[in-house]
C-alpha cells in the first residue's frame, strides 16, 4: 500500500484491518457469524482476513448475498454477472441490504456509510465499492439511474427516433432498456406483414446509450462539459447480428468506454435479449466537442453561488 | 341492525395446532400442561407451563427455528417475527383455508386486522443487550419490527397484502377480546366488511416467569392439576402462548360467499374496575358491568345465555370476583347459565387468551358442546351456587358468552348466537 495513501487509509478504515494476526477464537466468531454461507465463502473470508488479499472479496460478497436471497433467485448468483440487480433481480430490500451489510462490516472488519449504501444498485457495484474500501480508494462514482423524462431532458435525439427507455450510467459504462413497442413507424415498412427492428436501428441505440453517457456519465476531461449540440457518429466495427428482435422483445443494451481522447471517444458495445446474445459492437466511434470555457465558467458561478447560498463550510481546498 | 359473523379459525395452542385436535381436546378435556424444560433450573419455583407443540423457537435467531412441515415460511418474513409471530402466521393460513377467502378476498380496501399480542419480551432484552454490546448501527434493522408490541399486526399486516383498517390492543390478559369487540365494531358500523382478529403470544419463560414475582403462577407441580379454576386447591396461572385468528365477516359477505357461519358475533361490552392496577374487583364490578353492556348490546335476556366461557385463571382472587360478577348479573333472574373455564385446558394465554377462548366458543357453537371443567374436584364452596359444568355437555348452546379481564382492571364480554340454519 502506498504511503501517500496512507491518511485516506485511516479516514477511511477506522478498524484497521491491516494484518493483525486472526488468533483461534477471531476465527471461530467468523464461521460463526458465517454459519448460513457456504464452506467456500467461509474459505475466502478467512484467506481475506489471514492475508489481505482483496482477491478474496468478490467470494466472501456474493457468499454473503447470496445468504441474504431467497433459494429459488440463489441460482442467478452463479451466473456471475455483475449487471445483476439487487431490487430488482435478487429481491432485496433497502432493510436486507442493511443486513448483509451488517455481516459484511463483521467479516471484514469495516465500517460503511450510509450514503454510500444508497448508490449500490448492482452485484457489480457491491464489489466495485468494497474492493475500493479495501484498497483505501475513494468509492466510485455512484451509479446513476435515468428514468425516460430525465433521457428525454438531456438527449440531443427525441422520439420517434430515441431507442432508450432507462438507463444507468456509471465510471465502467451504461446499460440501458428498449422495449420493442410494435408501434415503431419503422415496422410499418421493415418488412411487409413481418415487423423486424432493422440492425442498423439496433446500432442507433446503441450509439444513443453512448451519447447519453457522454453527456451524463463520465466527463472525459474533468470540469469539461460535452456539448450536446455537437456529438456525431463517425464510425463502426465488428458488428455482428445474432438474433431476429421483434416486438415485445427487451433489448438490454450495453456500452463501455474503450478511448476516449478529444474529439473522438469508443465505446464497444451488445445488445442481449434476455440471456440471447442479439448484436454486438467491437468498436462504435462518435465525435464530440466540448461547450467553450465562457459558458462553463457561468455555469461553474451559478453552482458556486448556490453553493454559497447553502449553510456549507468551503472546501478545505478553496 | 347490521350482524357479524364468525367465518374462519385458525389455531396454534397447547392444546392443538389445527381445529379439529383443538375439538378434540375441548371435547375430551385433554389439557396441554406439561413440566416445561426451561423451568427446571433449581432457583425457578414454577415447573409447569402450557407450551405450543410441533414449534422449536428457543433460538434467538429466527433462521434457527423449526415448525411444521405443512408450513413455508420465508427468510424476509421470520427476520420481523417473535416466536408468537410465526405462530400467528401459521394460524392466519388456517384462518384463511377455513374461512374459504381467496387473495383478492384478503387484500382489499374492506378487509382489516387487529391484533393483540405483548409483544416478544425475550426478542427485545436480546435486542438490546446487542445495542449495547456491539453497538447502535450493529443492530438487527428488524429487531425492533419483531419484538415491539405491535409486532404481530405489522408482520401479518404486511405479509398478507391487508389494505384495510389495522392497529393492536394492549389491555394485557383482555388484549384481544378488545381487538374482537373493537373488529366487531368496525363491520357494525359498515366501515369494513372482514376482520382479522388475531391473539398471540410467545409463552416461553420471559412472557410466563415475570408473573411468578406477583405470585399469579401456580407452583403446583402436576400438570394434571395445575391450571384448575373454581377449584378450592387452585393456586395460580399456568402460562401459555400460541396464537389463534378469528375471520369476522358481514352479513352481506356472507350471503355474497354462501358460507355457513360459526356462528354469529352478537355484541360487546366492556367496562373497568377503576380499583388496582393488578387485582380485580373483589366483588367483580367491571366485569359485571361489562356483561350487561354486552347483553344489552346484543339485545339478550339474561336467562337465554346458555354457556359462559369464563375468564377464571385458576388464581385464588380472580376467580371468585369473576363468580362474583355472574351471580350478580344472571342471579336476580334465576338464570344459571353453564359456566367452565378452559384455562384448566390450556394454561393461560394473556393477550392470547380472548382470541382462543372465543375461538372454543365458535367450534362449540358450530359442533354443539360445552366444554366441562377439567380437574375439578372440589369445588370452591364461594362459587358452589354457580352452574360450573365438570364433564362436558354435548348439547347446543344457542347463546354464549365470553369473558376476559387485563391489568388496570379492564373487562371485556363478548356474545355469540348459533347460527340458526346449523343444526
Amino acid at each position: 500500500m502506498p504511503q501517500a495513501d496512507q491518511k485516506a487509509q485511516n479516514d477511511r478504515r477506522p478498524t484497521d484491518a491491516g494484518l493483525k494476526p486472526m488468533t483461534v477464537e477471531d476465527e471461530s466468531t467468523l464461521r460463526e457469524s458465517l454459519k448460513r454461507c457456504s464452506p467456500a465463502t467461509i474459505e475466502a473470508a478467512i484467506a481475506y482476513r489471514k492475508t489481505n488479499e482483496a482477491s478474496h472479496l468478490p467470494a466472501v460478497i456474493i457468499g454473503v448475498i447470496e445468504r441474504f436471497v431467497e433459494p429459488d433467485l440463489r441460482a442467478k448468483l452463479k451466473e456471475a454477472d455483475d449487471e445483476l440487480r439487487l431490487v430488482e433481480d435478487l429481491g432485496i430490500d433497502s432493510l436486507t441490504m442493511m443486513e448483509i451489510v451488517i455481516l459484511v462490516e463483521d467479516v471484514l472488519q469495516m465500517q460503511i456509510n450510509n450514503e454510500d449504501l444508497r448508490n449500490l444498485r448492482t452485484v457489480g457495484d457491491i464489489k466495485v465499492f468494497i474492493d475500493c474500501k479495501v484498497r483505501g480508494l475513494p468509492p466510485p462514482r455512484p451509479t446513476k439511474f435515468l428514468p425516460i423524462e430525465q433521457i428525454v431532458s438531456v438527449m440531443p435525439i427525441q422520439a420517434p427516433f430515441l431507442f432508450l427507455n432507462e438507463a444507468t450510467l456509471s465510471g465502467g459504462g451504461a446499460q440501458g432498456k428498449y422495449k420493442i413497442t410494435g408501434q415503431e413507424f419503422f415496422l410499418r415498412g421493415h418488412f411487409k406483414d413481418n415487423p423486424v427492428m432493422p440492425a442498423s436501428l439496433m446500432l442507433e441505440a446503441l450509439g444513443q446509450l453512448a451519447v447519453l453517457y457522454l453527456l451524463e456519465g463520465s466527463s472525459p476531461d474533468e470540469g469539461k462539459i460535452v456539448d450536446h449540440t455537437k456529438i456525431f457518429f463517425t464510425s463502426c466495427e465488428g458488428v455482428r447480428c445474432h438474433r431476429i428482435c421483434r416486438p415485445g422483445d427487451l433489448l438490454s443494451l450495453s456500452i463501455k468506454p474503450k478511448r476516449t481522447k478529444m474529439p473522438l471517444a469508443t465505446f464497444e458495445g451488445s445488445i442481449r435479449v434476455g440471456q440471447d446474445k442479439a448484436a454486438m459492437a467491437e468498436e462504435i466511434t462518435l465525435t464530440f466537442a466540448y461547450v467553450d470555457a465562457k459558458i462553463i465558467d457561468d455555469q461553474v458561478d451559478s453552482i458556486t453561488a448556490n453553493r454559497s447560498a447553502a449553510p456549507q463550510p468551503k472546501a478545505a481546498s478553496a | 341492525m347490521a350482524k357479524v359473523y364468525v367465518t374462519g379459525l385458525g389455531f396454534i395452542t397447547s392444546i392443538g395446532n389445527d381445529l379439529s385436535t383443538v375439538a378434540e381436546s375441548l371435547k375430551a378435556l385433554r389439557h396441554g400442561v406439561i413440566a416445561y424444560p426451561p423451568f427446571a433450573a433449581a432457583n425457578i419455583p414454577v415447573t409447569v407451563a402450557a407450551p405450543v407443540r410441533g414449534f422449536d423457537t428457543e433460538s434467538l435467531d429466527p433462521e434457527d427455528w423449526t415448525y411444521p412441515e405443512r408450513y413455508r415460511v420465508k427468510r424476509e418474513y421470520l427476520r420481523s417475527m417473535g416466536p408468537h409471530g410465526l405462530y400467528s402466521y401459521c394460524a392466519m393460513l388456517q384462518a384463511i383455508e377455513d374461512a374459504g377467502l381467496s387473495p383478492a378476498e384478503i387484500s382489499n380496501d374492506d378487509t382489516g386486522l387487529f391484533g393483540a399480542s405483548a409483544g416478544s419480551p425475550n426478542l427485545l432484552t436480546y435486542y438490546v443487550r446487542r445495542m449495547h454490546e456491539k453497538g447502535v448501527m450493529r443492530c438487527s434493522p428488524l429487531g425492533i419490527v419483531a419484538s415491539i408490541a405491535g409486532t404481530v399486526q405489522f408482520n401479518l399486516v404486511a405479509h398478507f397484502g391487508i389494505k384495510g383498517a389495522s392497529t393492536g390492543f394492549a389491555s394485557a390478559c383482555a388484549s384481544s377480546s378488545h381487538a374482537l369487540g373493537y373488529a366487531f365494531d368496525e363491520i357494525f358500523l359498515g366501515r369494513q366488511q372482514r376482520m382479522f382478529v388475531v391473539g398471540a403470544e410467545d409463552g416461553n419463560v420471559e412472557t410466563i416467569l415475570p408473573f411468578a414475582g406477583m405470585r399469579a403462577l401456580s407452583l403446583n407441580p402436576d400438570p394434571d392439576t395445575a391450571s384448575r379454576p373454581f377449584d378450592r386447591g387452585r393456586d395460580g396461572f399456568v402460562g401459555t402462548g400460541g396464537a389463534t385468528v378469528l375471520v369476522l365477516e358481514s352479513e352481506e359477505e356472507v350471503a355474497r360467499r354462501g358460507v355457513v357461519p360459526y356462528c354469529e358475533l352478537a355484541g360487546w361490552g366492556q367496562a373497568s374496575d377503576g380499583h388496582n392496577v393488578a387485582i380485580s374487583h373483589p366483588d367483580g364490578l367491571g366485569l359485571a358491568n361489562a356483561l350487561r353492556r354486552a347483553l344489552g348490546s346484543a339485545g339478550v335476556e339474561p336467562e337465554a345465555v346458555d354457556y359462559i366461557n369464563a375468564h377464571a385463571t385458576s388464581t385464588p382472587i380472580g376467580d371468585i370476583s369473576e363468580g362474583k360478577a355472574i351471580r350478580s348479573v344472571f342471579g336476580a333472574s334465576g338464570a344459571r347459565p353453564a359456566i367452565s373455564s378452559t384455562k384448566a385446558l390450556t394454561g393461560h394465554g394473556l393477550s392470547l387468551a380472548g382470541a382462543m377462548e372465543t375461538g372454543f366458543c365458535a367450534v362449540a357453537l358450530r359442533q354443539g358442546f360445552m366444554p366441562g371443567s377439567a380437574h375439578l374436584t372440589d369445588l370452591d364452596p364461594a362459587v358452589a351456587d354457580l352452574n360450573i359444568i365438570r364433564e362436558t355437555v354435548t348439547e347446543r348452546p344457542q347463546i354464549v358468552l365470553n369473558n376476559s379481564s387485563g391489568f388496570g382492571g379492564a373487562n371485556v364480554a363478548l356474545v355469540m348466537r348459533a347460527v340458526p340454519s346449523v343444526g
